[in-house]
Formats: structure tokens, sequence, C-alpha cells
């Protein structure tokens, strides 16, 4: 890989190991490394001031450490965040920004910087709604974390250094979209190797990642479609990383072509519009489909149902974290649409314990469901 | 095992509370026979001066949860909403809301009448999550019509001239929308006087519970329910002149040394939100003549408004009544119970640890910590949850408090 002079590693190996290249990349090199719980913290504007922005989530398996700052009804993958976090395996960071989205990750946020104590932190409190006064706000409120950048790495804001990282974030998402659309084409790539991709997009340097992206690209046009045509699923819910639930749905004969998650094809929507940048950032922040903490019913639904139409979805699997309130509250309505629009569709909660056999056992019954429909 | 004590003195003012609670829903019922808008709306934000300052009545279900977790409708609410798929790890004021809502607003003979149906809703943005969730799904099952108003969550030590500015806008938009509502006017200097009540409400609130600095304190957490005028009647002169009196009721009792507990040995600070099922839980302490004096939830009211600048005003009370008593705004809340503790002389905290409420709960164990590294305060933890007696078990938390309580008495000498 690019990164580390070495042969490359795949999207996989990547993403498993990210961590610990960074921890060795941060050792290395005199560049800020800040950690960004959420989607909707502008990485451009970070990256604009040589920052390198690195999303850091927990797994719904094994919260450990996290009883001494945390109680048990707070979801699995912030408890494990936390005890990641009091583990060590976060101590290369410089600091953190959040925006706030959902009430459990704001309070992580306000614990971890309490007890982990960075060097830098920032929450960023965007609106909810798309008017004219929001995008002023959004500025503004943008400006309050440029100034606090500012101040952190002794660096002046440059317009013009924040147009050349919202180009290259654009061309990565846009790499990214054409993954996609390759697999939704019926190339044969498994959605482990998606969520990879989407993973390694958020951890890695974005110029690495996007050289890897061409490259990967280049070797796909090679490859041929898959010779058997197979369901296709949108997997929904919050932030799902169980690789193992992901693999066991597609060996069981089924393409998982889209998502509507934290951490996919929601995020690659859109693009970051020419014009002045920061007005222009400000904007996708705004515009971008929104999640389950952002959005209204009416919203989530339209894009729920131009996603299913874009890509002929036959089925939906919501994984939802336990104790997660954006998602659980907009479950029944979901539901409600799908069931509107005749597509079946069937809800997993994990509860901290990762992807169990009991899991399984349903995906099998919805399987055998779908097949004598 | 000590004898639980019952506390023969409550508050005169819960007489009044009573037909304060009473008047607040015929009210609403009477607005909506007569054709006067109903609004549903969040709480806690500085809606209410403007819907009283144009004539329009406000329903909070928020607040509609503990009078059904007290009556105990909620479990059926809870049932209602079951049914509708919704999870039983979700907020128990979402649950019966929605429940109540969706199905229970049909039942008959409901108490103080029930809700009357809303004319319009405000949705969304602003406050917690199952706040947010609530008003959309009110939102999709009423057919009326919907402003979506906005505000984002921002530390209240945060607040900038940009977020006041922002909730001024928005403000600005939904006076627009009421005023082509209603068909008519706003007029401001009807919010100025409705902003300088709710300024003359808080600042009573204060001095109530200043009072309660007094040994013996001259009453405790169980008379919670007075809060019911800063939800509700906020904006109006009902609000002042019921607190008025509180206060001199209150004052009465610091005059001539008239406690809850005559020979109080135990003061104690409670942290989240009651357990709106059984609020007698307040007079357990009383049996080891221990009482509580502060709570997290009753400073959600310390501030003060500007009647000369009515929408920044209302914009800032928007902004600043959530953070102040959640984890939005971790620091300040730690300060203001540090503060708490020293101002009313508190021997040791009791935090519910609320399964209902995560911004409120998260937190709590750095609380913990802080109370005993900086402050030298004991405190005990428990499991609960405001409104979901399923989720409460009264044996663990005796067995917590008893011991708890003695530790307290020990570490004073008095025992």
């Amino acid at each position: 890989m690019r990164v580390m002079g070495r042969p490359p590693l795949s999207f996989a190996e990547l993403s498993e190991r990210h961590r610990d290249i960074i921890s060795v990349e941060r050792s290395r090199s005199d560049r800020l490394v800040v950690g960004t719980m959420c989607s909707y913290v502008p990485v451009e504007l970070l990256h604009s001031f040589g920052i390198q922005p690195v999303r850091i989530w927990g797994q719904s398996d094994d919260p450990g450490k996290a009883d001494a700052l945390l109680q048990t009804f707070v979801c699995p993958p912030v408890r494990h965040l936390m005890a990641l976090g009091l583990e060590g395996r976060y101590d290369f960071l410089d600091g953190i920004v959040h925006c706030y989205t959902c009430d459990a990750t704001c309070g992580l946020f306000n614990i971890w910087v309490r007890n982990l104590r960075p060097r830098f932190s920032h929450l960023v409190s965007l609106p909810y709604t798309a008017i004219d006064e929001a995008l002023a706000y959004t500025m503004a409120e943008f400006g309050v974390l440029i100034e606090k950048l500012e101040s952190f790495t002794q660096t002046r804001f440059s317009p013009e250094s924040l147009g050349s990282s919202v180009a290259l974030y654009n061309e990565a998402r846009a790499l990214m979209k054409n993954v996609y659309n390759l697999k939704g084409r019926g190339l044969p790539i498994s959605y482990v190797d998606m969520h990879a991709m989407n993973v390694c997009s958020q951890v890695l340097p974005v110029e690495a990642f996007i050289a890897y992206l061409r490259d990967y690209l280049e070797a796909a046009k090679w490859t041929g479609p898959a010779s058997e045509k197979r369901r296709r699923f949108l997997l929904s819910g919050s932030v799902i990383t169980d690789n193992a639930l992901m693999a066991f749905v597609e060996g069981l004969g089924v393409e998982i072509v889209a998502d509507d998650t934290c951490l996919g094809l929601r995020l690659l929507q859109g693009a970051i519009g020419e014009g002045e940048p920061l007005e222009s950032l400000a904007r996708y922040y705004l515009t971008r489909p929104p999640c389950a903490s952002r959005a209204d019913f009416p919203s989530r639904k339209s894009y729920l149902v131009e996603t299913l139409a874009e890509h002929g979805i036959d089925a939906v699997v919501f994984v939802h974290q336990k104790f997660c309130d954006p998602h659980l509250s907009d479950h029944p309505f979901l539901k409600g649409v799908l069931d509107e629009a005749e597509i079946p569709s069937m809800q997993l909660e994990l509860e901290g314990e990762g992807f169990t056999g009991q899991a399984r056992t349903r995906i099998e019954s919805f399987l055998e469901m779908l097949e004598t429909r | 095992m000590m004898e639980e004590k019952r506390t023969t003195k409550r508050l005169q003012a819960n007489t009044a509370l009573r037909q304060v609670i009473t008047d607040f829903y015929e009210d609403a019922h009477r607005a909506k026979a007569e054709g006067r808008p109903v609004g549903w709306i969040p709480p806690m934000n500085g809606l209410i001066e403007l819907f009283y300052s144009m004539d329009i009545h406000p329903i909070f279900p928020e607040n509609w949860a503990p009078l059904c977790a007290a009556i105990g409708t909620n479990t059926s609410n809870f049932a209602h909403a079951a049914r509708r798929g919704y999870s039983s790890d979700l907020c128990g004021y979402f649950r019966n809301n929605i429940g109540y809502a969706l199905d229970g607003i049909t039942g008959e003979n409901q108490p103080l009448g029930g809700l009357p149906e809303p004319d319009f809703l405000i949705s969304f943005g602003a406050g917690c999550i199952p706040t947010m969730k609530t008003f959309q799904v009110l939102c999709d099952h009423f057919d009326v019509p919907v402003f979506k108003a906005d505000l984002p969550q921002v530390a209240m030590e945060d607040i900038a001239p940009h977020h006041i500015q922002y909730g001024v806008t928005q403000i600005k938009r939904l006076i627009e929308f009421l005023e082509g509502l209603t068909g008519k006017r706003f007029d401001i200097d009807r919010l100025r006087q409705a902003v300088a009540y709710t300024d003359e409400a808080c600042r009573t609130w204060d001095e109530i519970m200043d009072a309660r600095r007094a040994i013996p304190a001259p009453f405790s957490a169980a008379e919670i329910g007075i809060m019911f005028v800063m939800v509700t009647r906020h904006g109006t002169k009902i609000a002042v002149d019921f607190l008025r009196d509180v206060l001199v009721e209150v004052r009465g009792k610091v005059e001539r040394g008239e406690g809850v507990i005559p020979d109080e040995r135990l003061r104690l600070f409670w942290d989240n939100i009651p357990l709106w099922y059984n609020m007698r839980l307040f007079n357990y302490f009383e049996k080891w003549d221990a009482v509580v004096v502060a709570e997290t939830y009753t400073s959600a009211w310390t501030m003060r408004m500007d009647p000369d600048r009515p929408l920044e005003s209302i914009a800032y009370k928007s902004l600043v009544s959530y953070p102040m008593v959640s984890c939005v705004s971790l620091n300040k809340r730690i300060e203001l119970i540090k503060k708490a503790v020293s101002d009313y002389g508190v021997d040791g905290a009791i935090l519910h640890s609320n399964m209902s409420c995560k911004p409120i709960s998260m937190g709590q164990l750095d609380i913990q910590r802080v109370l005993r590294d900086e402050l030298s305060v004991p405190s005990v933890m428990f499991d609960g949850d405001h409104m979901d007696a399923g989720k409460f078990s009264m044996a663990q938390f005796q067995t917590r408090i008893d011991a708890f309580m003695e530790m307290l008495l020990e570490r004073k000498g008095m025992r």
C-alpha cells in the first residue's frame, strides 16, 4: 500500500488494521491526527489545516471497560468506543471533533473529553433545515471551528486550501459511488469489501485512499459480472460493523447493493458544489440525505423510497443497536413505508454480543420466507 | 429495620396546584370548543410565551406523561406503543405520549378530560432525540398543519450571538406561521408582557429554591410538582401569582423554623427526573430524618429574561433549557451540582440512573467522581425509570439506600 510503502493491502486488511497503521504513521510524521465521532463533522475543514481526520466508532460487541463511565443502557457501539478510548487505543489522537447528532454520542463526546483530556476538542452544532438563514448559521458555526483550528495549528485558514481539500473528498466520494454502481451492475464485489472501503474512506489519508480506489476500480474493470441473478438487499441502521453478518447474508445468495447507514452510500450522495468553498461546504452538510438523528419522517421516507427504486431493492434488513433511540423510533414508520411498497423487511437488534446464532437463524428464516413468496 | 415515616407537612400550595392543573386542561378544552387553536409543542422552550401572547393554548405531551404515570394510565399507553412496534427500550415519555396520541386519546372517562387533539404541531429539532421523534410520530399521525422549528443543540457555555440570531430567525418564521393560522396580528408588547411574567416566575422560582437552604428545609423534592407552572404557565400571571403564594408559604415556614423534618439530620441532593409513578419515594428518606433539599431538574428554570429584548430572550430560553440539565453541557451541569452541594449544605447525593433518559443519565459516573474526589460528598446510584415502574425495583432501591443512609449518619457521628 502506498501509505506504508509495502505491497498493496486489501480494503479489508487496511480497515482491520487502521488504528495500528495510523498510530505508526502518527509517530513518524508531525501531521496532527484528530478523531471524529460522526459523519457530519466537516472533515474537509480539518484536512485544509493539514490535519488527518480519523473517524472513530465502536463495534456492537464487547463493551469491556466502559462500565466505569457509561451505564449499560447506552448503546453497545458507544460503550465499546469508550472502552477503546480507555484502553488507550486512540492515544495517538491529537484531538476530537464531534457534530451533535444523537444524544448518546453527544454524551460520549463530553465524557471522552472530561476523562481522556485530548489537546483539542470541539462540538459542531448544525441546524436541521436548509433555509437561507441555516446556511448563514452553519457558516458561522464552521467559523467558530476555524478559529479554534487556527489557534490549535498556528495556521491561518485558507479558502484555497479548503478548495483543494474539497476537490479531494469530492473525488474520493465519486470513486466510491462508482464501486457501488459496479456492484449494482452485477460485478462480484462483496459487501464486506465495500464496507471495508467505506471504513478506509473514514480513516485513511484521503490522498492515499484515492490512489487505492483508482487501482481498485481499474482492476474491477477486468472482472466479469457474476453469472447468477441474486436478490438485492439494502442494509439500514446506524453504524453497522459486523463483517460476519454481512458475509453471512451474502453467503445465502443475496447481494447487499445499497445501504442507509452512518458509514455508506448516504455519505456519497451529491458533491460539494463549486463556488466559495466554505459556503459550498456548509450547503453540502445541510442538504446531504439526513441520518435518523437529523431527519424528519418525510425526509427519511423520500430518501428510502428513492434508494429502493434506484437500486432495485428486493428486501431490507434493519440492523439496529440495542438502546438506539433514533433508529428504534424510526423503525415502525419505515417498516410501514416498506409494507406499503410491498418490500419485505426484517429487523435485527444487536445487544452487545455481536453477530449471534440467533441472528443467523432469523436471517435464514427471512430468506426462506422470501423463497416462498 | 426502621419504620417508614409518613410526612404530614406537605405545602398548602398543593391544594392550589391541583386547581392550576385542572384549570390548564379545562382551558385547553374550552379553547378547542370555542374554535381557538390548540398547538402541541415540545417542552422547555420559549414558544410558550409566544403562544400565550397570541391567545393560542399550548399542550405539552411531555407534561401529560407524568400525569399519566401518577394516574396509572401509562401502562396502557405503553401497551398501545408496543402494539405499534415501538421498542420497550425507548424513553417512557416517548412510549406514553405516542401510545396515548395514537390510540389512548379516544378512550372514555379520561382523567382531566384527556388532551384536546392538536390544531397544529411544532416539530422538530432541539431537545432530546425522544422528544424530536415524538413529534415526528405525531406529525405523521395527525392531519394538521406542521411548523418545522429548528434549533441546534449547543452546550450552554458555547452559546454565541449567531446561535441567538438563528433562534430569533426561527421565532420570526413561527410568528408568520401563527399569524397565518389564527388570522391575528402578532403584538410585540403582549410578548414583552409574557416575557416579563416568565422572568418574574423564574426570579420567584429561584427565591423559593433558595429558601431550601434553611435548616430545617421547608419542603422537599416531594413538592417538585409545583414545577407544573414553570412548564405550562410561563408567560402568564397565573405562574407568577401561584409562585408568589408558594414563596410566602415557604418563607413563613422558614421563619417559624418548620421543616419537612423537625430534627433534620441529613440533607440530600437528587440527580435526574423523579419516578413520577412513585413520588412517595422522596418520603422514604424521612425515617433517617433526611430530606432532599435540591435537585438537578429544578435548576432548568434558573434563567433571566429581558422584556426589552423579547425575541432574543425566548430564543435564549429555547437554546439553554435542555442543555442546562443534560449531558450537552456536562461541565456546566457538574458546576451546577457542585454549587448546589455547597449552597444547600448537602451531606449526600442520590443519583437516579434513568433508563428513560440518556441525556440526563450520561455523565452521572463523572458526577459521582467529582462529588467524591473534589467535594468529599458520598453518593449512591440506583437504576430506575422516570415513567416505567417495571424498570424499578423498590427492594433494590431500599437495599442501596438503607446502607447509604446508615453510612451518612455514621459519617456525621450521628449513630
